[in-house]
């Protein structure tokens, strides 16, 4: 049984309730919990890259096949998904009591960076796609520590953030230290993830990835690797960016005429 | 608005006090003896324009030889030898001597501080400069004349089989020196931007300059760390028959394309470490002559930032003819492409800059616009270059020769002369002959076309790059006849600059404090300006402190509140910090390494041959070590001299047991047969670990100094973060024992 591109971007979206559900809580847990919704967009955006991630041909591709599929939806959940949802609480947000321990440059760094590179020890790696349990827990602890990572930029309110310069900092630091993962993974002459050496075909997929698209094994690797290498950084350079509008934005703008001085 | 202007203290400049002031003055010791900032920038110039004659002469050797097809003039060895020094000459001692010079010589002045944040240290790293110039000649006395492998030194021809004689050595030792030099200058230029701005000056209201400096000392700290792996890992293939770059018959030998990696990996940031600080002299020089604020500071400022980012994660795109396969070309051309962004960014900042502004065409201003509008060229080339199938087609030929020197010369070098015409009056209080200074930009412009445009040409038509000699092809001829003319006219342009020098130096006119009306703070004080810098500076409100004085009725807009406060955290601890920072790429890059040859298990000895028992024991000792340092610093803080000693001595044991127990790894190696050069697990645990032993010993004298120090009762009349720095340092090099015990003591057992 083979099927084309486009058959597989149609068939291959699965429902699986337990995200659905967990998408759903979220909604009415924020609808609940807040009366000031003027910012529920971002979390319709957060939810859609959820959705996206978890229901979506990617998780098929990710669930055995590929690599970089598993490698996209990586950072899709550790640093898309948590940022938009932070992006949605109202701006008068304050933590419970008992988060605010986690609320700490050093603990936002090492969950950000250490997300990245605990999940890809070789053993781990290969637990999260041999066992569901073992990748539900993935998911969530992706979910939580990409929060805890975004926090410190990106929480509601002013005195809640690292000062703009130390972020300029604390996410080149981060990007650096993704960046030596990539690297690794994008020239390392041995397979990280072993359990993509010879997926089950349960799907019947594996004749469009390898012939069609033309996808073995060393550059699928490769490409994960580089995912996580230019694109990811592309995400911390965009923030850091949000980082000088907030520094340079902190007092108006000046907005002056075109100054014009007569040669003394 | 603040209307006081803020007065300091007399004081003298940071001097060593061994000497009395007259004997310092002395002329035999004024220039050898300096740690003044003024007077080490000058030294650098001085040094970068010995060099750049060098250098220039092999350059104009270079064009001889190719002037004419089949050309005898030289030997294709000596070429070979005169291509590589030219390379080298101009990148390492003409281009980060010089913009360090100006960097040393502007950035005090512009933040209103007295010095350097580490004025001895600044000395140092300038006289590293002329030791690496000297062991990079010195080579040619050597036997084998100079090194003839490229200024990127490929492996394998760099290892010993294919240049066995000592000039390859001489090269990387030499650029070893240099490198560590110019980490030196760039933590110092950090600290000095961290620590010594004036009351004012806050960050936000840094002058371009120095802030796309601070930026460019990031690069310089992370960058140049990785070639001085590379170079150690060369020195160790070369002198104790190591492989890690070359390749052996059957198994377990080493990849030249890691050089490569390693080499571009720095090679590329260094670009951006000559282009940064030229982008700061444009985004000063232009707005002074265009009569306008700079446009867009905003953007300016952080796509600095954005091209530090980017610099270290496109230098693939110089292997594209490697065969890295498709995908890591299709990234690396992406991303590439992407760095043009910002650059592009700055470009249309300073355009815009100079759009409604009301125009000065004196000389500064003229080498500034032939800058831009070559660099546009630069630019166009350079991205034609990021794209992989048109780079296998142009790479190796003259196009790209022709690329990277409308960058190195078209923009860099016209922005450093922009900067010596304007900077000149502030640095002898006399102004360069203009009529002088037209004909030498016209010479230089005409001079510059016509070498470089031409050779665009040259490589469409096949010309291969690096090549000592070429058969009369149809149009090769006369294209590299008209090149070779065009050096000529350089040379006359080097000439009357040189002359315009001379001249204005005795009989120049009188600049005064700020001749061309600027707005930064170096225009505020005499020309030269005294030993301490400032006798009083002017309030400081935004980024153009000089147009407020002069325009009181219609001042910038402040940049943030008028009294802002601003922080200066300490510069012992700053500096350790970037220097720790360093250090993490020198041996990422050796762990890397690591992994990546241990990756498969090699042929002979690996991991196995390791007690990872008896190594718990001694790094448990290791990490104690942080704990009684720590205690340490606690003692020095309630000054208790005696539990701050005892806290220290049993630091230096622990840091002793833990060398002696890796001195004893090391004997049961070398008994068993294991050393260096056996394999490449060897090579690469050999280097990894020798390296971390040899800081734990550095440590240790930092830590022994300390101890004598605190003995002779220091601590106790003045606290100091001396001792906090010095912590710093151990704490780091026990967390690169974490991670050289996981990588290659754990790792291997969890396989």
């Amino acid at each position: 049984m083979t099927m084309n591109t486009w058959q597989f971007l149609i068939s291959a979206w699965t429902w699986n309730p337990g995200v659905l559900a967990a998408g759903a809580a979220a909604l009415a847990g924020y609808v609940a919990a807040f009366r000031d919704r003027r910012r529920i967009g971002w979390l319709l955006a957060a939810l859609g890259v959820f959705f996206f991630v978890l229901l979506s041909p990617l998780n098929a591709l990710a669930d055995g096949y590929l690599f970089s599929a598993h490698m996209a939806q990586h950072i899709l959940l550790l640093l898309v998904a948590p940022a938009l949802a932070l992006l949605s609480l109202p701006r008068d947000f304050s933590l419970p009591k008992f988060l605010r321990p986690l609320a700490n440059p050093c603990v936002g760094w090492a969950s950000g960076v250490g997300a990245m590179w605990f999940w890809h020890a070789p053993a781990l790696c290969n637990a999260a796609v041999a066992s569901k349990p073992v990748y539900a827990v993935q998911t969530v602890s992706l979910l939580a520590l990409g929060t805890m990572f975004w926090w410190q930029t990106l929480a509601p309110r002013e005195a809640q953030r690292i000062s703009p310069l130390a972020g300029v900092l604390y996410l080149f630091t981060a990007c650096t230290a993704c960046s030596v993962l990539g690297i690794i993974l994008t020239f390392s002459p041995v397979t990280v993830c072993a359990s993509y050496l010879h997926p089950t075909d349960r799907l019947g997929l594996l004749g469009l990835i390898r012939e069609d698209w033309g996808m073995n094994l060393e550059r699928d690797q490769q490409i994960g690797g580089l995912l996580m290498w230019v694109p990811m950084c592309l995400l911390y350079l965009s923030a850091i960016f949000a980082q000088f509008a907030r520094w340079y934005g902190a007092t108006p703008a000046p907005v002056q005429p075109v100054l014009k001085e007569k040669i003394s | 608005m603040n209307g006081d202007t803020i007065t300091l203290a007399p004081g003298v400049g940071a001097g060593a006090r061994i000497l009395s002031d007259a004997k310092r003055e002395h002329y035999r010791l004024a220039w050898l003896s300096t740690v003044d900032h003024k007077r080490i920038g000058i030294l650098y110039m001085l040094t970068a324009l010995v060099f750049f004659v060098i250098g220039g002469i092999e350059a104009i050797f270079i064009r001889i030889q190719l002037a004419v097809p089949n050309n005898t003039f030289l030997h294709p060895d000596t070429y070979n030898q005169i291509f590589t020094m030219h390379g080298t000459t101009m990148i390492f001692l003409v281009a980060m001597p010089v913009l360090f010079g100006f960097v040393n010589y502007i950035l005090p002045l512009q933040i209103g501080a007295r010095d350097m944040a580490f004025p001895r240290l600044n000395a140092f790293s300038f006289w590293l400069v002329p030791l690496g110039g000297i062991l990079l000649h010195f080579s040619v006395l050597s036997g084998g004349g100079a090194p003839a492998v490229g200024w990127f030194a490929y492996a394998p021809l760099s290892e010993t089989p294919y240049s066995s004689q000592n000039n390859v050595d001489y090269w990387a030792l030499a650029l070893f020196v240099l490198g560590i030099g110019s980490v030196g200058t760039a933590i110092n230029i950090i600290a000095t931007v961290v620590s010594l701005r004036a009351p004012g000056m806050t960050m936000r209201r840094l002058p371009l300059f120095t802030w796309i400096n601070f930026i460019n000392a990031f690069i310089v700290v992370a960058a140049l760390p990785v070639l001085n792996a590379g170079l150690v890992m060369l020195l160790i293939d070369r002198r104790l028959d190591a492989h890690f770059f070359l390749p052996l018959a059957g198994n377990g030998g080493g990849s030249p394309v890691l050089w490569q990696h390693i080499f571009w990996a720095f090679g590329h940031p260094e670009v951006y470490i000559l282009a940064l600080p030229a982008f700061g002299m444009l985004s000063e020089i232009i707005p002074v002559f265009s009569r306008k604020p700079i446009f867009g500071y905003e953007f300016v400022a952080a796509s600095s930032v954005a091209i530090a980012l980017l610099s270290f994660g496109v230098w693939a795109h110089h292997m594209f003819t490697v065969g890295m396969g498709r995908t890591a070309d299709l990234f690396f051309a992406i991303s590439s492409m992407l760095i043009a962004i910002p650059t592009g960014v700055k470009v249309l900042n300073w355009t815009a800059t100079m759009i409604g502004g009301r125009l000065r065409l004196q000389t500064p201003m003229l080498f500034c616009i032939a800058a831009l509008i070559q660099f546009t060229c630069a630019g166009l080339t350079g991205i034609s270059h990021a794209m992989p199938a048109l780079d296998w087609q142009t790479k190796n030929s003259y196009f790209l020769v022709a690329h990277f020197h409308f960058v190195a010369v078209g923009m860099i070098v016209f922005v450093i002369l922009a900067g010596v015409q304007y900077w000149f009056p502030k640095m002898s209080g006399r102004m360069l002959s203009e009529r002088l200074g037209k004909w030498s930009f016209w010479l230089m412009v005409i001079g510059f076309n016509m070498t470089f445009v031409i050779q665009h040409f040259l490589g469409y038509a096949g010309m291969p790059r690096r090549v000592y000699t070429y058969p009369d092809l149809p149009g090769w001829t006369w294209m590299n006849l008209v090149s070779s003319f065009g050096a000529v006219f350089m040379t006359a342009a080097s000439l009357v600059l040189v002359y315009n020098i001379v001249l204005s130096l005795f009989r120049g006119k009188p600049a005064g404090d700020n001749p061309w009306n600027a707005w930064t703070l170096e225009w505020a004080t005499t020309s030269p300006p005294p030993t301490e810098n400032f006798h009083e500076l002017p309030p400081i409100c935004s980024r153009r402190p000089l147009w407020d004085v002069a325009n009181p009725d219609r001042p910038d807009e402040v940049v943030g509140a008028v009294d802002e406060p601003i922080r200066l955290p300490d510069k012992n601890k700053t500096s350790i910090l970037v220097f720790i920072f360093s250090e993490i790429g020198f041996f990422g890059v050796l762990i890397l390494a690591y992994l990546y040859f241990n990756a498969r298990p090699q042929p002979g000895p690996g991991p196995q041959e390791l007690n990872l028992f008896k190594t718990a024991i001694f790094s448990v000792c290791l990490f104690a070590s942080s704990l009684t340092i720590w205690r340490a610093e606690v003692s020095e803080r309630r000054s208790q001299k005696g539990a701050m000693a005892a806290w220290l001595a049993a630091t230096v044991v622990l840091g002793g047991i833990f060398i002696g127990g890796q001195g004893m790894e090391y004997y049961d190696l070398f008994r068993s047969g294991v050393n260096v050069s056996t394999n490449l697990f060897a090579t690469t645990f050999f280097t990894l670990t020798g390296f971390h032993g040899l800081h734990v010993c550095m440590g240790l004298i930092a830590l022994l100094i300390m101890l004598g120090l605190t003995l002779a009762g220091d601590f106790q009349r003045h606290h100091s973060t001396a001792l906090t720095a010095v912590g710093y340092y151990w704490h780091f090099v026990d967390a690169v024992w974490v991670a050289v015990l996981t990588v290659v003591y754990i790792l291997p057992h969890l396989r």
